[in-house]
């Protein structure tokens, strides 16, 4: 049966077109991935099947009714279940009071029926194998709970249609798995599910369909047995895309960064030493919260240190802060862009210099350099390859790929000489990883010490020329060479943890 | 959806989506011409000049308000510290002139006085919300009531008398080229608050701090300092404002800021500057301070009864604001 049906919608902001002419449908049971890069529109297609905004051009079917705009809570109510990527969480309020927000269970005399929600929240989690306390602040909570607590709470309601954008962006492989399990369960049981990834593993493993989406029009939708991974990214880019990591020289220079049994107040990391060396990369890799973040946050003054030595180039730095990191020629790039990273209302230009404020190149007396300020600003988004490429531009409007860009133009316009790199490639498409990927490569080339912290297991084996593991706070090991492989890496993030790891 | 409605869409969402460079310019012209049909004595130069006077003084504190409103704040206090001013900088003109026989030296003492209650005000102000991290509203509703204490307690609760004139004269029977002393200091004020919000690093980092606090903290801007210097610029302006304000009378009023606290935080918000911080430019308190004025000054000479003026205004307010948050919704939905 056919659950949803687009025809020829179109909708634009402010003048640009963000969907043009889109055909869309989705059938019951079936998984239908869309792909396509950043700023292609496969968010605002998701956002008008949820209601977020109407289209302003084009028919819509649910079930074979025409509909004409749904808000979100008529959308809802028609089946439609949405996990955005920015999730839509209340952190102040529990994981409970959150999952039932807007829906709560009532008793007689109106009053809120705790315990039914407490038992069918708890039996939620449990069923999908998520372990989140539920009496837990969603803002105490780490990323990849909160998107299980996200997930949880579109399939509380069952919908009929469910709409997953980049699920697996923050999960572990484990948990990953686990969602898989659950999207299996729910295929059977003939809901349709819409599934935005970047991931050619993740549509390999899941997707019947595929359609392909690029610059707001729609490129094809293809079933996904019959395309080969190639032919999709050829779709996607426009261009063949020959390999995604580059190949990165190690030409190890002098010790940059030596950090010695740092300790962090919440033991977020226990006893840590790192020693980083210019020209090369190293990752830091494990579970979710083993401490690899805070660790490089640390280091940049963002997390309270309770005991351990930092050295930069020779001098040691007793209370680390941002400012005083940054006069050291460190940046650190912070893994959620919009809560720590940009300031979203304001415009590009003004983004990328964040951080050069205090440099005399961009200001002198107070007084800003503005024709200094857009000709550093227009150099790095043209090296960057900024779409638009327009400085002037609002970061609100820009995709996700773009924001990070934005976000690591601060590297370049400020001497920077030690990065430490938090998730840069969450969210973003193939096109704009390989572009990030090239820049690591560059900046390595010049000489670069670059720290790299991801979940992205394949990421962190490419580019990595070492690679440490970090469990429980610790860091547990260093693979340098060979040993740098999925097999022996997966060991590490589990060792004396195996016992804990759900059947995958 | 069919074409038309499309159309209209687009239309709406250009018109709300600037609001205050679109939208208030035509509804100001729309309330003066409504007023002056009205009533004819709306449309002379002397009621002109008026508006003119009036509604400087409004953008003064409007302008104050705009730079704690970009770092996501507001002062509450704003009215109370008008009147402690306005009583202390007189109190001390009377007695600095007394001793010393100076209106000059009078004069100096009064700006001193004042400025150094409104530079004072700001800094406890910006010091309990940035290094304490206080809520806003909190903070600047105690000093509210502390000013307004310190207002009524050196005066007694009665106007300042005796105040030498060379105060009316000076802030506000000087003219320059016909242009009334308040009017000018306030294009003045204008001027410089806009090149600090566009060409100084001051002005810089209140935005981006305004748009995301813990990003400006990542990026190595010194957040607590600039978001004290936030409120510290704010009092310093209202400082200038009450002085003005006091030179019209040419008395230490106790009561002297009135509605302003209200006014003034409207008024902002009104022209655009956005509560949620980030967002603000110097036209959001010319066209906000206008709608008041014209709306007040259209009521009054249409005699239209005080109270109602008041639901009236209060109305009015609430329209734009609504609009506002709609228009900046929209924006932020994509």
């Amino acid at each position: 049966m056919q659950l949803l049906n687009l025809q020829g919608v179109t909708k634009r902001f402010q003048g640009v077109t963000a969907l043009n002419s889109v055909d869309f449908d989705l059938e019951s049971g079936e998984v239908h991935v869309l792909f396509g890069e950043n700023g292609a529109g496969k968010s605002t297609l998701i956002n008008l099947i949820a209601g977020t905004f109407p289209p302003d051009e084009g028919q819509c079917f649910l079930e074979e009714h025409e509909i004409g705009r749904l808000s979100p809570a008529q959308s809802r109510d028609a089946g439609i279940g949405v996990v955005f990527q920015e999730f839509s969480l209340v952190p102040q309020m529990t994981v409970i009071e959150n999952l039932f927000l807007g829906r709560e269970h009532k008793s007689s005399l109106g009053r809120l029926d705790h315990r039914r929600m407490k038992r069918e929240g708890q039996l939620a989690l449990s069923n999908f194998g998520f372990n989140v306390d539920i009496g837990k602040r969603v803002g105490d909570l780490s990323r990849a709970q909160q998107q299980m607590v996200e997930i949880t709470k579109a399939l509380l309601f069952q919908p009929k249609i469910l709409i997953l954008d980049e699920p697996t962006a923050s999960l572990t492989e484990a948990e990953a798995s686990n969602l898989f399990r659950l999207i299996g369960e729910l295929k059977a049981k003939g809901v349709g599910i819409i599934y935005v990834s970047h991931r050619m593993k993740e549509i390999r493993a899941l997707a019947d369909r595929v359609t392909v989406l690029r610059d707001g029009r729609l490129v094809a939708t293809v079933p996904a047995t019959t395309v080969s991974d190639d032919d999709l990214v050829t779709l996607m880019t426009g261009r063949q895309l020959d390999r995604l990591f580059p190949e990165i020289p190690c030409k190890r220079g002098d010790v940059r960064l030596s950090v010695s049994d740092l300790a962090l107040t919440g033991a977020a990391v226990k006893k840590a030493t790192l020693e980083v060396r210019a020209g090369e990369i190293v990752g830091l890799g494990g579970l979710i919260g083993s401490g690899q973040s805070e660790f490089v946050r640390a280091i940049f003054g963002l997390e309270p240190i309770s005991g351990g030595t930092i050295v930069v180039d020779g001098k040691q730095v007793t209370n680390p802060t941002p400012r005083t990191m940054l006069e050291r020629d460190i940046t650190y790039f912070p893994a959620d862009r919009v809560a720590e990273g940009l300031a979203l209302t304001r415009r590009v230009r003004e983004n990328v210099l964040f951080s050069a404020l205090w440099l005399q190149r961009f200001t002198r007396y107070g007084l800003l350099n503005l024709g200094e300020e857009k000709s550093a600003a227009r150099n790095v988004s043209e090296r960057l390859k900024l779409r638009p490429n327009n400085i002037e531009y609002v970061v609100e409007n820009l995709s996700g790929g773009n924001r990070q860009k934005v976000l690591l133009a601060r590297g370049l316009v400020r001497p920077t000489s030690i990065f430490l790199f938090d998730e840069p490639t969450v969210g973003i498409d193939v096109n704009a990883k390989f572009e990030i990927y090239e820049l690591m490569r560059e900046l390595v080339e010049e000489g670069c010490a670059v720290v790299l912290v991801s979940s992205d297991l394949q990421e962190l084996l490419h580019m990595s020329h070492r690679l440490l593991i970090f469990n429980k706070g610790r860091i547990t090991a260093e693979l340098t060479g060979d040993d740098i492989n999925e097999e022996k890496a997966l060991k590490c993030f589990f060792a004396e943890d195996v016992l804990e790891r759900p059947a995958a | 959806m069919t074409d038309t409605n499309a159309s209209a869409q687009m239309i709406r969402t250009s018109f709300t989506g600037n609001l205050p460079n679109v939208l208030l310019p035509i509804a100001i012209v729309a309330l003066f011409l409504f007023f002056g049909a009205l009533e004819p004595n709306v449309r002379t130069w002397g009621n002109l000049s008026n508006l003119a006077i009036q509604a400087s003084y409004l953008t003064v504190f409007a302008l104050a308000q705009t730079f704690v409103v970009i770092v996501r704040g507001f002062d509450l206090s704003l009215g109370t510290t008008v009147s402690l001013i306005s009583v202390a900088a007189s109190m001390a003109m009377v007695w600095v002139g007394g001793a010393t026989g100076s209106d000059v030296v009078a004069l100096v003492a009064c700006i001193a006085t004042g400025i150094a209650i409104g530079l004072l005000v700001g800094l406890v102000n910006g010091f309990f919300v940035a290094r304490w991290q206080l809520n806003p509203f909190i903070v600047t509703l105690a000093t509210l009531n502390i000013c307004m204490g310190f207002a009524t307690t050196i005066s007694g609760g009665f106007q300042i008398f005796n105040v030498p004139s060379i105060l009316n004269d000076v802030f506000y029977r000087a003219s320059f080229l016909g242009i009334p002393a308040p009017v000018i200091a306030c294009i003045v004020l204008l001027v410089a608050a806009h090149l600090v919000l566009t060409r100084f690093r001051l002005g810089r980092a209140l935005f981006l701090i305004g748009s995301n606090p813990r990003a400006a903290v990542v990026a190595g801007i010194p957040v607590r300092k600039y978001t004290v210097l936030a409120y510290v610029l704010c009092s310093g302006i209202v400082a200038l404002g009450a002085l003005l304000l006091t030179a019209r009378t040419g008395s230490g009023e106790p009561n002297l800021g009135g509605n302003l606290m209200l006014e003034s935080i409207a008024a902002a918000v009104m022209g655009g500057a956005s509560l949620r911080g980030g967002k603000g430019n110097i036209a959001a308190p010319i066209f906000g301070a206008l709608v008041i004025t014209v709306l007040s000054n259209g009521m009054n000479l249409v005699r239209i009864d005080g109270y109602i003026q008041q639901i009236i205004l209060g109305l009015v307010i609430t329209a734009t604001v609504a609009l506002q948050a709609r228009a900046e919704n929209r924006r932020s939905a994509k």
